[in-house]
């Protein structure tokens, strides 16, 4: 039951024709790119990228917009009734708090395959990067809610804190579901945060890859010259990427999330699938655009 | 050493720019009325209640900021490839965004104010003339730290992102921070007023928001007032520790422990930051206590 006293929609399910169909065109946009790969279609058609590798970074995109709409369920978002100490949570919107934390991410992430050049490096410091802004705006917002409204943490959906042990019941003030960020909802946030900033991380790695030596070669430029160009257009394509696929998400949640306790939380697969599908249809535009030139 | 002293410099500053920025983000957002709780404020009229609080939300903060910040940061890119004066490129593409804020100001109020004229909603003119210019002021302020927050990371610290982008990506994450630290305290503290502290807004008083002040009806200038005394330091302590912490691990630490010293920094960051919470939440049950016994408690 919502804030507003209507009932959640859309159900917990997955829709199993609308998987296969999603998953029939998730093989077709590998298969596309395969074609790409191995210079199957005639080069007059989009140009020649022989040697330059395509499918894993399509398979890496996908993997990144699935990690994004798997973390955006972790995060505990209030909405509007938040703001009012109606229900808990952190009081913003689904996708562009998962967004801002992401994006958060995958600044630090470019800056440490700048310096670095290591995958692993590059990707767990991204999502470190998203896991820390939402520890930071996480504690924040209780702050807000302990010191300057008086009002201690209490779940609307759990009687007690699976972590903590707290109990809620008691502390939920009348005429209201629940308010602040039990510790549950904190650490929701975090690894939110965290496998969102990761997945985020991953989709920039991986159009990079492909757009560093895809515009050397259709270009005809040497590799310093092309880096501020390649860079950019992955950087742009990544915080699209976390769009689409934490609107996606947010669709899935409809409404507002508590964190992993909340009954919305077995949603979550159908979210996963239908992200991987977006991200593979999503990467293959991206990977044409440089093909295309 | 000068290298890591430079940028030690640079993220104080980055940090400090952040700070204002957040400040400054969260009192134009609650002078404007846009982030969530603005809910009420459209809802208000519905409900029987008629008020003169500005009402400017069509997007949430964070998009709403990721397009002002990458205005004014392109802008400010663009001039800065003629004229080679970085405080004026800037402070010209701030002025471009804020024009763009304030029409977008100006289009939101009225449109969403006339849509509420079967409710009886006026649309006040004054309330355009004498809070739009506000909102735009606070709203440079935000721009103008941020976007010069970003020169500094890619000028100085050398981060690949061109500063457009940086600006989009610090902005949605400027509104990100400020939309879930100050909504609260504006939504609760101030358009609730009337309700008991230290707890939250009943359901059913949806809708019924404070629209009168110590003499006349209540301007969303004095929302500005009040909760500058919490919710926009708060923002822009919470921003300014982001862009900080974010900054501090990765220039200190990048080259330590096999390279993975950044990380294992920020890993450590959040479990201190985690304890804190902990401790937060333990001590506003311990001190607050239950609002009932828990054998009476309903869940």
């Amino acid at each position: 039951m919502s804030a507003l006293g209507g009932q959640a929609r859309g159900g917990d399910g997955i829709n199993w024709k609308g998987t296969a169909v999603g998953i029939f065109i998730l093989l077709v946009a590998i298969l596309i790119t395969y074609a790409l790969e191995q210079s199957l279609i005639p080069p007059g058609l989009f140009g020649s990228l022989q040697g330059v590798a395509l499918v894993v970074p399509l398979i890496g995109i996908i993997v990144g917009g699935a990690l994004i709409g798997f973390g955006v369920h972790f995060v505990p978002v209030g909405g509007a009734p938040a703001a009012m100490g109606q229900a808990p949570g952190i009081a913003t919107g689904v996708a562009m708090l998962a967004a801002g934390a992401g994006l958060a991410g995958l600044f630090g992430g470019a800056w440490a395959w700048e310096t670095t050049h290591d995958f692993w490096i590059t990707i767990i410091g991204g999502g470190i990067g998203g896991g820390l802004m939402m520890a930071i705006t996480c504690l924040m917002v209780n702050l807000t809610y302990v010191f300057a409204m008086g009002v201690p943490s209490a779940s609307g959906k759990v009687a007690k804190d699976p972590i903590t042990g707290f109990t809620f019941p008691e502390f939920k003030s009348q005429g209201t579901e629940g308010h602040g960020l039990p510790f549950i909802s904190y650490f929701g946030g975090v690894v939110g945060g965290f496998l969102a900033a990761l997945g985020g991380t991953l989709v920039y790695l991986e159009l990079l890859l492909v757009y560093q030596p895809g515009l050397e070669k259709l270009l005809g430029i040497d590799a310093g010259s092309v880096a501020p160009l390649a860079v950019s257009l992955a950087g742009i394509f990544a915080i699209g990427f976390f769009l689409v696929n934490a609107v996606l998400s947010a669709y899935n949640i409809t409404g507002t999330i508590e964190g992993p306790h909340d009954p919305k939380f077995k949603r979550v697969p159908r979210a996963i699938i239908g992200c991987a599908v977006a991200s593979a249809v999503c990467g293959l535009v991206a990977i044409l655009t440089v093909v295309a030139l | 050493m000068e290298t890591i002293v430079l940028g030690i410099g640079i993220t104080a500053l980055a940090g400090a720019l952040a700070t204002v920025a957040g400040a400054a983000e969260d009192t134009e957002s609650d002078i404007g009325s846009q982030g969530d709780p603005n809910s009420q404020v459209q809802l208000a009229p519905q409900m029987g209640y008629i008020h003169r609080i500005f009402n400017k939300a069509v997007s949430g903060e964070p998009p709403a900021y990721g397009l002002w910040c990458a205005l004014g940061a392109g802008v400010a890119f663009a001039f800065l490839q003629i004229l080679h004066n970085p405080a004026l490129a800037i402070i010209l593409g701030s002025i471009v965004a804020v024009f763009v804020q304030g029409v977008y100001c100006v289009t939101a109020y009225l449109g969403r104010t006339a849509s509420l004229a079967k409710f009886e909603q006026p649309v006040y003119i004054d309330v355009v003339k004498s809070l739009t210019p506000v909102t735009m002021a606070h709203a440079f302020v935000a721009i103008f730290c941020t976007v010069t927050m970003c020169y500094l990371m890619a000028e100085f610290l050398h981060h690949p992102f061109a500063l457009p982008l940086l600006g989009l990506v610090w902005g949605i994450a400027l509104g990100a921070a400020g939309s879930a630290t100050g909504n609260p305290f504006y939504g609760k503290e101030r358009q609730y007023q009337n309700q008991n502290f230290g707890a939250g807004v009943p359901i059913s008083a949806s809708g019924n928001i404070v629209r009168y002040a110590e003499a006349g009806q209540r301007s969303s200038l004095d929302n500005g007032w009040f909760t500058t005394k919490f919710a926009g330091p708060a923002s822009g302590i919470c921003f300014g520790l982001i862009v900080f912490l974010e900054l501090w691990r990765t220039v200190l630490f990048e080259h330590e422990l096999g390279q993975w010293g950044a990380v294992i920094i920020g890993f450590v960051l959040i479990v201190i930051f985690a304890i804190i919470d902990l401790w937060v939440e333990k001590w506003s049950r311990t001190t607050y206590g239950p609002y009932e016994k828990a054998e009476e408690a309903s869940s």
